[in-house]
């Protein structure tokens, strides 16, 4: 074994918003070569890193050195009257930290990568409330699980065998003593993995949730369907729900993307809450970025609210689908963009990418992205948990440490060190 | 030296060191009060000023997930109360759950300067020690929870107290915990399944050992530690009408610990005014039932001393109820007809059932909520120690902990009250002894119960909730003349003192002045951390990975806090637990 | 104009490919594979008289993208799938109805078959500024 060879166990992985924190990570002159543990998108995450980088600031596609990035981004910044600063999702705490004090100081708007995913999520528990769930908790005692509208496979590809399909401490035999159920619309390669794929129509899961809310609440309904099921397949999956010792409801973009959006939420949300009078119930969303959870929790911390923040008046305001990043984009509103660790151009419908072309754009990311290529200045930065540590939140609110394993390329800083010289530069421009 | 203060003429109260409204210079040198300062320290005149330690606040919820789930639950709390940032300090909002920035100034411009937060699910520090990077202008303890883990349950169920209390010396310095908290022993567990535990023994689901003996083996671990607070107990069978009775049942049951040092409480019972509803007589447990229980338990709390207590003073209006009692949080939402908001937060292997969140609203047309207003203030007013008990609302409990002034007017003003028992529904005055009661809290005792008492509960009285030589240079200054200005008889004049202190300083620094912060100084945390038994604590490493390795789903190694979010913030007294053995 | 399509309701969503091209680079060759096709059943293949990767185009109210087909036997007739990306989004439109959050599910779309059309780069869809 060659002496720069050397192995760190128990590295979190920053992919999704299961961080698992199992991965065993060998490196080689620097380099990353081997990932034991880790899922295929992990693998390809810590192993691909140095792919498809950016190592050099860029104006306008030109290199140049990372004070005259800076200098520029606080120029555009200075002279931008409504900035949005975007992303966060895909990197650590401290960089959060210092977003929202550059939010601040320029009374821009603050928004992160939620409200393109789980924003709804939170519009429902505003309405209702949330009984949620832990991911040892659920592994430990959890005899019903249903993942509805969701595809783990696809995205979570370790949520079923690191967190369903192991014993827990009173799960022993997690095949005989724990049931898994999927709702979908289609059948995805979750379906597969579970003991009951229950199909029903696009767009139906608010009728399908109240039904289940009504029937378990003990209503007589007089239909014969509700969204592709027939009331009788309802009626024993109410009563199956009942029955259960402790139940746990994963759910995912099939619900907040959807017609009803929050009002799907706001729906599941009084079924598991009903459902607690009966038994234990739990429900947890299947948080995408490793880190939105996280850009939740900080934005909830520092400005009082989870998302759609609006520095305007020196305070912090808070209204989705109007601070939110879609509405403030599509509506014209924004006159500059701070991108940070997120892709919009990429997962923004087009009319907002539009708007996006037409101002100029700081985007700050390890990689080449979509918006890189539309952005009047980038600025690479280390990935965090691979080049440099932080802090981060799992889906489930649990926060992890995240390490630093290797060291960046050349020159290259953590989002909160150019974070940090940007809010530095700005002081100094607009106090001329 | 630069930072030198002297602080002239201010009409000083300091109960710890016995002083009682007298004029007095306090000279302030790096942060600690000092016998005398040099010739060009900065002087401030503070003749007609009332001066006393600053603040502790030993039982409010400012940070952690439960705090984040309630602001992110209602921004409807916060939307109406702006708080502009300016050039030295930030912005944010100022409702029942303020952001990390303004729930350090509200604090500062009240004079508060040290808060104990009183839930911290150990696994989750990391979070908070983030959030304390932005809880400006306080020193802050942190109370890990303890009663309802699978953890502290295997080394009750072995009988073995002193692996047990290695887990907690593991614990307190892994995460910089202050001491030990438990929440509705084996209950939260049991609402794992949906259920509840309310007597002392009754058996906890899958492990067959009893809230007697959870709570006991902890309160033994804790002394055994010899940790300088005692156990911080909030009991079973909270909200309840006549848990009065159960809970003394519980107290009754810890008089056999044995306190590590003479004359000292060995448990901390937190917000009476939950764990104390009586019930009228050949009542049932049910609302219509409810009494006060004030005077009741005063005299119990009165001939028994092995007991401290803070009051959980329920005041009117909209609070945030949060509690790690999960199964009353859902029974409080189930009181509102299921019409409330209800969040629910388990803690894996730490707090199974789960802390819960509810958004209230206590009205003075409800008879129970009125009674339950009257308990603690009937309670407090009874009693003959003050140094065994705390003013606190429980934040954001029984009221936001800006509404402290108010309730400081309570219990110094009977005339206030009496104006409060006649908005408050009449049942208050059948089924409870308030409004016959004549005493009124000196300022002695309002430094005693706000400043002294907590501090020396909290065993941090070395450097804090007095004014004598060598404590940390946290003081308040109140703009009123006490031997001018009749308080009692003027309310609104205390409210609007103790509401905005004329100056703060927080270790000899001035923080606030008058409503407006004017600096953002860091926190700082203390923390305890007992040196083991070298045998004791290989043995409990061990045994603490291999559960952690079972029953958890992230690693041992990831466990810990790390250094680099705590160095700069944290105060750890170390303290000799060598003497357990392995 | 006689184009002939077939009415789906169209939905996005993850694949373990889009995630892990992702990762290693949206300008990667991997990248635009996993995100530029669209999932029909048999039926909806059928009717259109195509084979199984041959280009289509799909029309929403709100717009028009040009991708490769591809059969998915477990998707019932009527639903279509794009993987999540600017090849979808090009589809949908803004509007969030005060939520923030655009509607990226259930988009009722026509599916036709397009033999002459190339399947556009990411950059022909996102432009140039």
């Amino acid at each position: 074994m060659s002496e720069t060879r050397k192995t760190i166990e128990n590295v979190p992985c920053t992919f999704c918003g299961c961080l698992c924190d199992d991965l065993i990570i060998e490196i080689e002159d620097g380099q990353i070569v081997k990932n034991t543990n880790g899922c295929a998108i992990s693998k390809e995450k810590l192993l691909g890193c140095n792919e498809n980088r950016l190592l050099q600031p860029l104006i306008n596609g030109s290199p140049v050195s990372l004070d005259d990035a800076i200098q520029h981004v606080a120029e555009i910044i200075a002279s931008s009257r409504r900035l949005l600063i975007y992303g966060l999702s895909s990197t650590e705490n401290d960089a959060h930290r210092e977003a929202y004090k550059i939010a601040e100081l320029v009374r821009g708007v603050v928004d992160n990568t939620s409200s393109v995913c789980h924003g709804p999520t939170i519009l429902g528990v505003q309405s209702s409330g949330e009984p949620n769930a832990m991911l040892a908790e659920v592994r430990n005692r959890s005899d019903l699980i249903i993942y509805w509208g969701s595809n783990p496979a696809a995205a979570h590809p370790r949520h079923i065998p690191r967190y369903i399909k192991k014993e827990g401490e009173y799960i022993k035999d997690p095949k005989e003593d724990r049931e898994i159920w999927l709702v979908d619309i289609r059948r995805t390669t979750t379906a597969r993995m579970v003991n009951k794929f229950i199909q029903i129509n696009p767009a139906s899961d608010l009728e399908v949730l109240l039904t289940l809310r009504a029937l378990v609440r003990g209503h007589v309904l007089d239909v014969d369907e509700v969204g592709g099921l027939k009331i009788d397949q309802l009626k024993e999956m109410a009563e199956h729900m009942k029955s259960a010792k402790y139940g746990t409801l994963f759910f995912g973009l099939g619900l907040t993307q959807s017609r009803g959006s929050h009002r799907n939420i706001d729906a599941a949300i009084r079924l598991i809450q009903d459902l607690s009078a009966h038994t234990k119930w739990t429900m947890m969303p299947m948080r995408g970025h490793y880190n939105v959870a996280g850009a939740n929790k900080t934005s909830t911390w520092m400005t009082g609210y989870p998302y759609a923040v609006d520095y305007a008046r020196g305070y912090p305001r808070y209204q989705p689908g109007e601070y939110t990043a879609v509405d403030i984009l599509a509506n014209g509103e924004a006159d500059a963009l701070l991108n940070i660790a997120s892709d919009p151009v990429a997962h923004f419908p087009i009319d907002a990418v539009e708007h996006i072309k037409k101002i100029p754009v700081i985007n700050i990311d390890p990689k080449i992205n979509m918006t890189s290529k539309l952005a009047e200045v980038n600025i690479p930065s280390a990935i965090a948990g691979i080049e440099c540590d932080g802090a981060a939140t799992r889906m489930d609110g649990l926060p992890i440490y995240l390490k630093k394993v290797i060291d960046p390329p050349e020159g290259i800083l953590p989002d909160r060190e150019i974070l940090r010289m940007i809010y530095n530069s700005l002081m100094k421009v607009l106090k001329k | 030296m630069n930072d030198e203060i002297v602080l002239k003429n201010g009409r000083v109260f300091d109960p710890m060191n016995g002083i009682n409204g007298e004029i007095k210079d306090i000279c302030i040198s790096n942060g600690k009060i000092v016998e005398k300062v040099s010739g060009s320290a900065k002087e401030i005149d503070l003749k007609g000023s009332t001066v006393m330690p600053g603040g502790v606040d030993m039982h409010t919820h400012i940070l952690g997930s439960k705090v984040n789930m309630a602001r992110m639950m209602c921004p409807e709390t916060n939307r109406h109360s702006p708080y502009l940032a300016t050039k030295n300090t930030r912005g944010g909002v100022g409702g029942i759950t303020p952001n990390s920035y303004v729930t350090g100034y509200l604090y500062s411009i009240m004079g508060y300067t040290t808060v104990v937060e009183p839930a911290l699910p150990p696994e989750k520090a990391l979070s908070s020690w983030e959030e304390i990077e932005d809880i400006p202008g306080l020193d802050i303890g942190l109370l890990p929870l303890f009663g309802n883990s699978m953890i502290t349950f295997r080394y009750i169920k072995e009988g073995d107290v002193n692996g047990l209390a290695a887990y907690i010396a593991w614990i307190l310095k892994s995460v910089g915990g202050l001491g030990v908290k438990v929440v509705n022993p084996g209950g939260t567990y049991a609402w794992a399944y949906g259920g509840n535990i309310r007597e002392l023994d009754t058996p906890v689901p899958q492990w067959d050992i009893t809230p007697r003996q959870i709570m006991h083996g902890l309160a033994e671990a804790v002394e055994l530690l010899g940790l300088p607070h005692q156990m911080h107990l909030h009991p079973n069978n909270l909200g309840k009408v006549g848990n009065v009775e159960t809970t003394i049942a519980q107290l009754e049951a810890l008089k056999s610990v044995k306190g590590h040092k003479k004359g000292r409480s060995v448990v901390h019972l937190t917000h009476m005014a939950f764990d104390c509803l009586g019930m009228v007589e050949d009542g049932k447990p049910e609302w219509k039932y409810l009494a006060s229980a004030g005077e009741e338990f005063a005299k119990y709390f009165n001939k028994n001393k092995h007991f401290t207590t803070d009051l959980g003073q329920i005041t009117f209006g909209p609070v945030m109820t949060m509690t790690g009692d999960g199964p009353f949080q859902f029974s409080l939402y189930q009181l509102t007809g299921g019409k409330a908001k209800w969040a629910n937060l388990p803690v894996e292997v730490e707090l199974p059932g789960g802390a819960g969140i509810v958004p209230f609203n206590f009205v003075p047309t409800s008879p129970a909520h009125s009674l339950q207003w009257a308990t603690p203030l009937e309670f407090a007013l009874n009693v003959d120690d003050i140094w065994r008990c705390v003013m606190t609302t429980d934040h954001p409990n029984g009221g936001p902990f800006m509404k402290y002034p108010l309730v400081i007017a309570w219990l110094m003003s009977k005339k206030l009250r009496g104006e409060w028992i006649e908005k408050a529904h009449k049942l208050v005055q059948e089924r409870s002894h308030l409004s016959e009661i004549e005493r009124e809290y000196t300022l002695e005792e309002i430094a005693i119960t706000t400043r002294a008492a907590p501090a020396k509960i909290l065993g941090i009285e070395r450097t804090k909730g007095h004014l004598g030589i060598g404590a940390d240079a946290d003081i308040t200054v109140y703009g009123f003349d006490s031997e001018k200005l009749n308080l009692a008889a003027n309310p609104e004049k205390i409210i609007k003192h103790f509401s905005q202190a004329k100056y703060t300083f927080k270790g000899g620094v001035q923080v606030a002045k008058k409503g407006v912060v004017g600096k953002h100084l860091h926190a700082r945390v203390f923390s305890i951390h007992p040196r083991l038994d070298d045998g004791l604590s290989i043995r409990s490493e061990k045994e603490i990975a291999d559960m952690i390795g079972k029953w958890y789903c992230h690693s041992y190694e990831n466990y810990t806090v790390p250094a680099r979010y705590r160095e700069h913030l944290e105060i750890p007294t170390e303290i000799d637990s060598t003497s357990i053995s392995a | 104009m006689n184009k002939v399509g077939v009415k789906v309701t169209l939905v996005s969503g993850r694949t373990l490919m889009q995630g892990k091209t992702m990762e290693k680079g949206k300008t990667s060759q991997e990248y635009f594979e996993a995100v530029s096709y669209c999932e029909i059943d048999a039926t909806t293949l059928k009717a259109l008289g195509i084979e199984a990767g041959d280009p289509i185009q799909i029309e929403t109210q709100l717009g028009t993208v040009v991708v490769r087909s591809k059969l998915n036997k477990n998707l019932t007739p009527g639903i279509a799938f794009i993987p999540c990306g600017p090849y979808f989004n090009a589809l949908i439109g803004s509007y969030t109805g005060q939520t923030g959050m655009p509607i990226y599910k259930n988009i009722e779309a026509t599916i036709f078959p397009a033999p002459e059309e190339k399947i556009p780069t990411i950059d022909e869809i996102t432009g140039d500024k």
